[in-house]
């Protein structure tokens, strides 16, 4: 179990994270969701104990990080952003001083050394220097440490990322496979992955929680206001505008195509926008290609949550729906250790 | 404890997959060998007057200086290596203290500074074969040696945990030691008596001298042992500040 209370850290004056409380009971994945510079980073390296906080409080497993951090600290296993590994040692002995260093016996340690490269499906490059590893590979071992002395919680920030598409499936196998002995803080901002494998979703922004809940509650919230999306002959800047000013529509915003104009509308009920859209267009004499009812997506959550009343929604959301599109797609090939 | 004895192996073996050790290896045993060989000429020079040939030395200031140098070059990578990469988050994540850290790293990199003595043990014993030989100044002198390379790894520990770069941490480090040194040695300079006698207490080249002459004084021990506590103590701080910067 993790539990955090009130967490908050100043840099500066400034709150990079404010007043952040969430709870991940035991056997559950939380996903932690948020743009750049959101302060998740910030907040794990907190949970970890890396950071001390200005306020707040963390437990691991029950026991106080800031209080008991040794005795915490047992309980954690943590896959940092930056994933920095010693390049000189070879992987066993990596595991095997990482077992050590948590106070793993050596009767243990061969054990769980093994356990943690066969779950990590890293056995094959066991015995390779780190140095020599390809990024995938290197992620495993990453994994692999943090595993090795059977921790309670697990932190893993963007564990999937620089992953090919193969090696991206297998980690988020393993990461479903864990979920069984651990409780899970996973940070990502991938969102297929949240909605894949977490059983719970908090979304953080500047510092503070904006959202939380369920995958399935967060749409829901989110079918309140269904979405169209209109796709205009030619590119026509004001479109946006010019359709935002339909009654009905809460938000409208471009989603990039060149050569042709994309917008994504959001009504403000449930109301069905397609007529009154298509009069608009009529009126304003634009060519009319194309008019999609959208399924609320966790991306609109997220858009809508975290990038509402910033100058770049359209990047926002065109990085997204292209970033849904690269997912989508996996193609089969293998990597082998180099 | 186990903890501790991983980051002292980890850190000592690392020493030994850089060129870095190998080189600062070669140097050390060419000048030392050179300092060596010319002690002995020097001395078997009918106009010098007899003494220990061991006790010279170890007491030179030429040899001194080099291992001043050298002690910054073992030092320097110690922690601003880990902050650097950014390894340093996943140790401090692991279920030890900064303190942990800091005196095992220390430890690992005195290690090495003793390693590098392992051979000259040779001389002593080329000695033994050619002349009288008294073992006693000799395993004190070899004690001195280990007593200051603490005193100037410490040091060198603390330099590392000021910044993230190597070079500017063997600088401090270098610039540290040096300056305690130089001020045992101009103390002669100074108007005031008690500030004499003060520092020469910090005169590193007095202790030698007492150890190569098989004094073991525990106010040598003392001072040795508090200063290597209170630079790791500050490197310990430092660490604490600065990890996640």
């Amino acid at each position: 179990m993790l539990e955090v209370q009130s967490l908050t850290k100043s840099f500066f004056g400034t709150a990079a994270v404010d007043d952040v409380s969430f709870r991940v009971e035991d056997g559950e994945i939380l996903g932690f969701l948020g743009p750049n510079g959101a302060g998740k980073t910030t907040t794990m390296r907190m949970i970890t104990g890396f950071l001390p906080p200005t306020a707040g409080r963390v437990s691991l497993a029950g026991v106080d990080v800031l209080a008991r951090p040794l005795e915490a600290k047992r309980h954690l296993g943590y896959l940092p952003e930056t994933l920095a590994l010693y390049p000189e040692m070879r992987v066993r002995e990596y595991l095997a001083y990482r077992a050590r260093l948590c106070g793993v016996s050596r009767r243990d340690a061969t054990a769980r050394l093994s356990e943690a490269l066969e779950k990590c499906f890293a056995t094959d490059v066991a015995d390779k220097p780190i140095g020599n590893l390809s990024k995938g590979y290197r992620q495993r071992v990453g994994l692999a440490a943090a595993l090795v002395h059977r921790p309670m919680v697990l932190v893993l920030d963007e564990p999937t990322v620089g992953l090919d598409p193969r090696q991206i499936m297998k980690v988020r196998e393993l990461i479903r496979d864990l979920k069984k002995d651990h409780t899970i803080l996973l940070s990502t901002h991938i969102l297929p992955e949240v909605e894949l494998l977490c059983d719970r979703i908090l979304i953080i922004d500047r510092g503070k929680i904006v959202a939380q809940g369920t995958p399935e509650t967060l749409r829901q919230e989110m079918a309140q206001h269904p979405g169209l999306v209109v796709v205009l002959k030619g590119e026509i800047p004001e479109a946006d505008v010019a359709l935002k000013q339909i009654p009905g529509v809460a938000h409208a915003s471009r989603i990039g195509a060149a050569g042709e104009t994309r917008v994504l509308l959001e009504s403000a009920e449930r109301a069905d926008l397609r007529e009154a859209v298509f009069r608009e267009v009529l009126a304003r004499s634009w060519t009319l290609l194309e008019m999609t009812p959208r399924q609320a997506s966790l991306e609109d959550v997220f858009v809508r949550l975290v990038a509402r009343e910033e100058p770049d929604v359209e990047d926002a959301a065109a990085i997204l729906a292209r970033e849904r599109a690269k997912t989508a797609e996996i193609p089969s090939f293998s990597e082998g250790p180099k | 404890m186990r903890a501790l004895v991983a980051i002292v192996k980890r850190e000592f073996l690392s020493y030994f997959v850089s060129p870095l050790a190998y080189v600062i290896l070669t140097a050390f045993l060419l000048v030392s060998g050179s300092v060596f060989v010319l002690l002995v000429n020097a001395l078997n020079a009918p106009e010098t007057p007899s003494t220990a040939m061991m006790s010279l030395y170890f007491t030179n200031v030429f040899q001194w200086i080099f291992l001043m140098i050298v002690s910054s070059v073992i030092s320097m990578r110690l922690l601003s290596e880990e902050r650097k990469t950014g390894s340093i988050e996943s140790l401090l994540t692991a279920p030890v203290s900064e303190a942990t850290v800091v005196v095992g790293k220390f430890i690992g990199g005195w290690c090495f500074f003793l390693f590098l003595f392992l051979p000259t043990l040779v001389y002593p014993l080329l000695l033994s074969r050619y002349g009288r030989f008294d073992i006693g100044p000799v395993a004190a002198g070899y004690l001195g040696i280990a007593l200051v390379g603490a005193l100037f790894l410490a040091a060198g520990t603390f330099a590392s945990a000021l910044t993230k770069n190597q070079i500017v941490a063997a600088i401090v480090a270098f610039a540290i030691i040096l300056g305690s040194f130089l001020v045992g040695i101009f103390r002669d300079l100074l108007p005031s008596a008690n500030l004499r006698d003060a520092l020469s207490y910090l005169n590193i080249l007095d202790h030698m001298d007492d150890f190569s002459r098989g004094i073991v004084d525990t106010r040598r021990l003392v001072y040795v042992g508090s200063t290597v506590v209170f630079f790791l103590f500050l490197a310990t701080r430092a660490l604490e500040v600065n990890k996640g910067k």
